[in-house]
């Protein structure tokens, strides 16, 4: 029996359990109530509903059409181009890559795939390197989603495939040329799994597969996004990790 | 206005304050609950951040901007709805609140059949009864869960300790859960 200090205690620390905001001791604390406690459960299912709700339910609040126009009057600044589209966020990956690579790589290997496929490759490696290689730590997709919300312009489809042997372990923001881009990390036993998701122009394609210094990498399309899956990992299990997530990611 | 901002200054602006336009219209409309009124608050707002932009630190731009329209929307809603900003926080109504959170957990049922209700509400539902929070509970439960911002992103915000962000999303959450919890018709 928990006394009543305690309970209020809990209360409260469900929500920052919830919302990856414990530290992990307190993670695995609180995961071991949740175990033990089936009404602490059922609070956590109530609350996960409702940010389920929220995120999948509340439309989107979108600027009203010319008020930036009006701010941009009042406030006296230039009016510039407009935010850019994913088409240019595309081409200016590429070019980032063209220029970083310089003209003899460029004609050795030419290709936008390739290009990104560097890009996506540095970012997980930059990220391996890094004190934690996550930004939001946290298996619950309602908390991943929602984290990317406030930060990029399109949050990606969050899914876990833990009952597929690939637990979600959280998220981060990857800068592609210039532009931020959501990443989903997963690991499978030892390895971890950096999934980066860029909209694109649309139309689906089977996985690609190529290998850059040392790491595989798996890029596809599906229904307007372009994902690049970079890992450690055999090619075979990265493979069946695209082959869980393709499905799963289609079902949201 | 009293001075002219620089160009330095209105460079500034564009890069910390624009970006997070729409962050703002959200924040403001939510607190308003009016979209031509949240038009206005982000418009003076945005002016605010143009002659404050030399205090920004360089270290959370969409915090500072919201902390700017947070002001500006209190203010706004201090000269035409005094009402909505009569919120008492006495700490008894806080005691009784919290105590329910944790006889709802002590108590629930295993089964939770409000969770798939809730899962299932209805866009109108959420946002009326969102709206229908206080003040306090509102801003809070819209900054984490509308706009995903973190707890210690939300306290600067709001202006008080992680500890009564935490409180207030769990009562906000609480309050929402026994509404949508509960079958509409």
């Amino acid at each position: 029996m928990t006394t009543p200090a305690r309970q209020d205690d809990t209360a409260l620390l469900i929500h920052a359990y919830l919302d990856g905001e414990l530290d992990p001791i307190h993670v695995v604390e609180m995961e071991r109530r949740l175990a033990a406690d089936p009404a602490l459960t059922a609070e956590r299912d109530r609350i996960e509903a409702l940010r389920f709700a929220i995120v999948e339910r509340l439309p989107r609040e979108r600027l009203p059409e010319g008020l930036l126009g009006r701010i941009e009057h009042a406030a006296g600044v230039r009016r510039e181009r407009a935010h850019p589209s994913w088409q240019a966020l595309a081409a200016a990956v590429i070019l980032a890559a063209v220029m970083a690579s310089g003209a003899t790589w460029f004609m050795l290997r030419p290709g936008p795939a390739q290009a990104s496929a560097e890009l996506v490759v540095a970012s997980h490696v930059r990220a391996l390197m890094a004190p934690q290689p996550i930004d939001v730590n946290s298996s619950d997709r309602h908390t991943v989603k929602p984290w990317f919300n406030g930060r990029i312009p399109q949050s990606p489809q969050v899914v876990d495939l833990a009952d597929k042997g690939f637990p979600l372990i959280g998220g981060r923001i990857d800068v592609i040329g210039r532009n931020p881009v959501p990443a989903l990390v997963y690991r499978h036993r030892q390895h971890l799994i950096s999934l980066v998701a860029i909209p694109n122009a649309g139309g689906m394609s089977a996985p690609d597969r190529q290998v850059i210094a040392g790491y595989n990498v798996l890029s596809w399309n599906d229904d307007g996004v372009t994902y690049w899956a970079v890992s450690d990992l055999g090619i075979d299990d990265l493979d069946a990790f695209a082959q869980a997530f393709r499905p799963a990611s289609r079902e949201q | 206005m009293s001075k002219v901002a620089t160009d330095e200054e209105r460079a500034r602006f564009r890069q910390v304050v624009l970006p997070y336009l729409t962050d703002c219209y959200g924040l403001a409309r939510w607190l308003t609950g009016d979209r031509a009124d949240a038009e206005d608050v982000v418009q003076d707002a945005c002016l605010s951040a143009l002659r404050a932009i030399n205090g920004f630190a360089g270290t959370n731009a969409r915090a500072w901007t919201l902390t700017i329209v947070r002001h500006t929307a209190y203010r706004w809603l201090r000269k035409n709805r005094s009402a909505a900003l009569v919120v008492v926080e006495d700490p008894e109504a806080i005691q009784r609140a919290d105590a329910d959170c944790g006889a709802d957990v002590g108590n629930g049922s295993a089964e939770s059949p409000e969770a798939a209700l809730i899962a299932k509400t209805e866009a109108a539902r959420l946002e009326r009864a969102i709206a229908d929070l206080p003040i306090p509970f509102r801003e809070t439960l819209v900054l984490r869960d509308v706009q995903g911002l973190d707890y210690r992103e939300i306290a600067q915000v709001t202006g008080v300790p992680i500890g009564t962000v935490m409180s207030r999303l769990a009562r906000a959450r609480s309050r929402l859960i026994a509404t949508l919890g509960t079958d509409a018709s």
